[in-house]
């Protein structure tokens, strides 16, 4: 086998055993790595019945088959699970420095079901796995537990670790790779902390990877590089970091402003964008495994009452969602808010998204201070955001910690069912940070049927959208109008297929940019040697899309989930939206039959399955529904 | 040639005349001299070049930056360079700078990212350049979707 290494380890915590799974080849070409192995192995090793946070549920890390090729952005890795935020198939990818070490380590991927009895960690050296009990770290922010595991097992150990927030089980909790990158949707650091596993722990190991073609990778590399770097996003995210273009997004009305009820605020463009960033508390720029564009911030607030030592800083998401999404444009506050959600292990996107949830319903009066414990919501009262909100959601604290923790969705079911109205999320997951209604209708398709609620990185809608890629190659070649419907669904069905292909290949969506079709794919046979005709990719993709359309369908989601709240589809108040609707039913009626997609059941149909050679998943689940 | 421009004496009389309104402007003028730069577009088709001051003290009062028509000696922090009717699109709001990029429509060196930066400020100029058009007697170069 060549990139990958065709082993998978299977932990399982409650009985400290673990196993070295062998797959075939096939289930690689099938299903690519990454997100759309996870899903594979979700399929075959999850019991459906089990409750996201329960011993029986499984926990799947798998790396890309490219993850340890000394390329920009490609050494990634996926996490899927059942989410304790939206009931649906959580997935969540991340870059940073452990995927190439754990294929040096001579693995593909974890899984792990059961429950330590104490807190441990998952330590990998030499090749094999072992549970250490790790008491002393639990109760430790994600800082705190990464400075003593690297004085225990050395500076050059890379880590996955969880914050007090997984440990409380709040269902947004996030799981944070070397105290920075992060997996940071859906829950699943909550789902690490049930398992009582604070972090695991990976040694370095000797760089040994087989290619397919040797030389070929060898000058793909070479040729790639410097086009990646010098390719204009890849230079706007390292000067500026992901919210370098903040301020154009705001001007497209792309950016939603408190809790989804503007679309515009010049000052916020302003002083909330990149270039602030930089200028303003940047100290140096941070990276991925073998990447030249080097989008991650450091910043270091040294005065004032938001002052923070030199650490991670905002990417765009928490900078709208902390800031923006707020009512706020204090950068200093929204690095200190972000800061926060890194240390207690929060979803910085969810965190913000359910205060800002919160504040509109408060200032409605739909919220009062016997549901906040006496706490006053006001939008840009960032005071109270980082000295009360964040700490009391991340240990479940007092009415207010309580009620937040559960989520945006959950939170105004169980104050009012009326309330969902606020909020803007897709079957429970919070939306990030880009509003269809000016950043393109085609977002508005793309977060409905996103299998795992609202995203914006699950397909290449974002960046087809926006004009930032162009694949003739696949019949891609036409410019989008960001505010109409025209041609959405059309390239939302290459959109699906591109997504899947960059997510299971663990492409960076910002690094791959400047390439082709045709070189993603010509990188992915080089190195794993999968033989992929391009349509043999895009079909890998759709192939991946439905199946997790299948396990959604298994947990009891149908075509009727595929929805966005009130607060997303009625038309923007301000800016250059202003006054649009977005047809968002003829949308997605139309991307069901173009997907050969049943519109009740929101799965393929059974031709459809046989298609892409889903036969025996088809068999479950259709059978299931007669 | 291009659909739009019979020569370059022609697109530089209508860049000349659309410049020196903008670049006099309160409100888009300030913004754009915030970026600090000398900024070089290059044409084809017909063949130009416009280079645009923001860097250095304006030549003329009431201005907040230069600009020249044809070559010029101002060495440039960024240069970009295009087809003389995608310009003429751009300035109607018509065309995607991003996509002009991926396409490889739009060539860019230097320091891009300063010029990108200048996107959201020169918004508001594509409504006043069907205007400068119109005020120049010339509503045949207009160009609607």
């Amino acid at each position: 086998m060549y990139g990958n290494t065709g082993k998978i380890v299977y932990i399982n915590c409650s009985t400290g055993k673990t196993e070295v799974v062998s797959l075939d080849e096939d289930v690689y070409k099938k299903f690519i790595g990454g997100s759309g192995l996870a899903a594979k192995l979700f399929w075959d090793y999850a019991d459906f019945d089990a409750d996201p946070l329960s011993e029986k549920a499984v926990l799947i890390f798998t790396n890309g088959p490219l993850a340890g090729v000394p390329l920009s952005g490609t050494s990634r890795m996926s996490a899927v699970a059942r989410s304790p935020l939206t009931g649906a198939l959580a997935e969540s990818s991340c870059g940073g420095y452990f995927p190439p070490q754990l294929r040096y380590a001579g693995y593909d991927g974890i899984i792990i079901s059961g429950k330590c009895t104490v807190p441990s960690i998952i330590h990998i050296a030499h090749g094999s796995f072992n549970i250490v009990s790790s008491e002393e770290l639990w109760g430790k922010t994600v800082g705190e537990a990464y400075v003593k595991i690297k004085e225990q097992y050395g500076e050059r150990s890379r880590t996955l670790i969880i914050g007090p927030a997984g440990e409380h089980g709040v269902p947004y909790a996030c799981i944070l790779s070397d105290a920075h990158h992060a997996f940071g949707r859906c829950g699943l650091g909550a789902i690490m902390g049930s398992k009582n596993i604070k972090a695991i722990v990976i040694e370095p190991h000797q760089t040994i990877m087989k290619y397919f073609e040797e030389q070929k990778v060898k000058s793909l590399i070479k040729e790639l590089t410097p086009r990646i770097k010098e390719y204009i996003i890849s230079q706007v995210l390292h000067e500026f970091g992901s919210a370098g273009n903040l301020e154009g997004h705001m001007y497209t009305g792309d950016v939603p402003i408190k809790n989804w009820t503007s679309n515009f605020n010049e000052e916020m463009a302003e002083k909330l964008t990149g270039s602030t960033l930089t200028e303003k508390y940047l100290t140096k720029t941070g990276t991925c495994a073998y990447c030249v564009v080097a989008c991650k911030r450091i910043v270091k607030v040294d005065e004032g009452p938001y002052s923070i030592p030199e650490g991670p800083g905002p990417e765009y998401e928490t900078v709208a969602a902390l800031g923006c999404l707020l009512g706020s444009s204090d950068l200093a506050a929204v690095c200190k808010a972000g800061r926060l959600c890194n240390e207690f292990g929060l979803d910085s996107i969810s965190t913000g998204a359910t205060i800002a949830w919160a504040m509109e319903a408060f200032e409605k009066g739909d919220l009062t201070e016997k549901d906040t414990g006496g706490i006053t919501l006001r939008w840009g009262d960032m005071p109270t955001v980082i000295d009360t909100i964040i700490p009391s959601i991340a240990r479940k604290e007092g009415p207010l910690g309580q009620l937040l923790s559960k989520g945006s969705r959950l939170a105004a079911k169980s104050i009012n069912n009326n309330l969902i109205k606020y909020t803007a999320q897709s079957k429970g997951l919070e939306a990030p940070m880009h509003d269809p209604r000016g950043g393109g209708h085609g977002h508005a398709l793309a977060y409905a049927v996103s299998p795992r609620g609202a995203c914006h990185v699950s397909t290449a809608m974002h960046f087809m959208e926006t004009g930032a890629c162009n694949y003739p190659e696949i019949g891609f070649e036409f410019d989008l109008e960001a505010l109409t419907d025209e041609k959405k669904p059309e390239t939302m069905v290459l959109a699906t297929a591109i997504g899947s292909i960059e997510n299971s290949a663990c492409f960076c969506q910002y690094a791959d940019r400047s390439l082709t079709f045709a070189e993603m794919v010509g990188i992915l046979n080089a190195v794993s040697g999968y033989h992929y005709s391009l349509q043999d990719a895009l079909d890998a993709g759709w192939r991946i899309y439905h199946l997790k359309r299948l396990i959604n369908h298994r947990f009891g989601l149908r075509a009727c989930d595929d929805a966005l709240t009130e607060r997303m589809l009625e038309p923007a108040r301000d800016g250059e939206p202003q006054g649009i609707m977005i047809n968002f039913d003829s949308m997605i009626q139309r991307f069901y039959e173009l997907m050969n997609m049943d519109n009740v059941e929101g799965v393929a149909t059974v031709d459809t399955l046989h298609k892409y050679g889903l036969e025996q998943e088809a068999a479950i689940v259709w059978k299931k529904r007669k | 040639m291009g659909k739009y421009y019979k020569d370059t004496e022609e697109l530089y009389t209508i860049y000349g005349y659309f410049l020196d309104n903008i670049l006099k402007d309160p409100k888009i003028g300030s913004k754009l001299a915030k970026a600090g730069i000398v900024i070089k577009f290059v044409y084809t088709d017909p063949d130009a070049e416009i280079t645009i001051d923001l860097k250095n003290p304006p030549k003329k009062e009431g201005y907040y930056g230069t600009f020249y028509l044809g070559k010029c000696d101002i060495e440039a922090d960024v240069w970009s360079s295009q087809p003389a009717d995608h310009s003429h699109r751009f300035w109607h709001g018509l065309e995607n700078p991003i996509a002009g990029v991926a396409k490889g429509i739009i060539k860019q060196g230097g320091k891009v990212t300063a010029m990108l930066k200048l996107l959201p400020v020169i918004k508001p100029t594509f409504q006043q350049f069907p205007i400068a058009l119109k005020e120049m007697g010339r509503e045949d170069l207009i160009v609607t979707k």
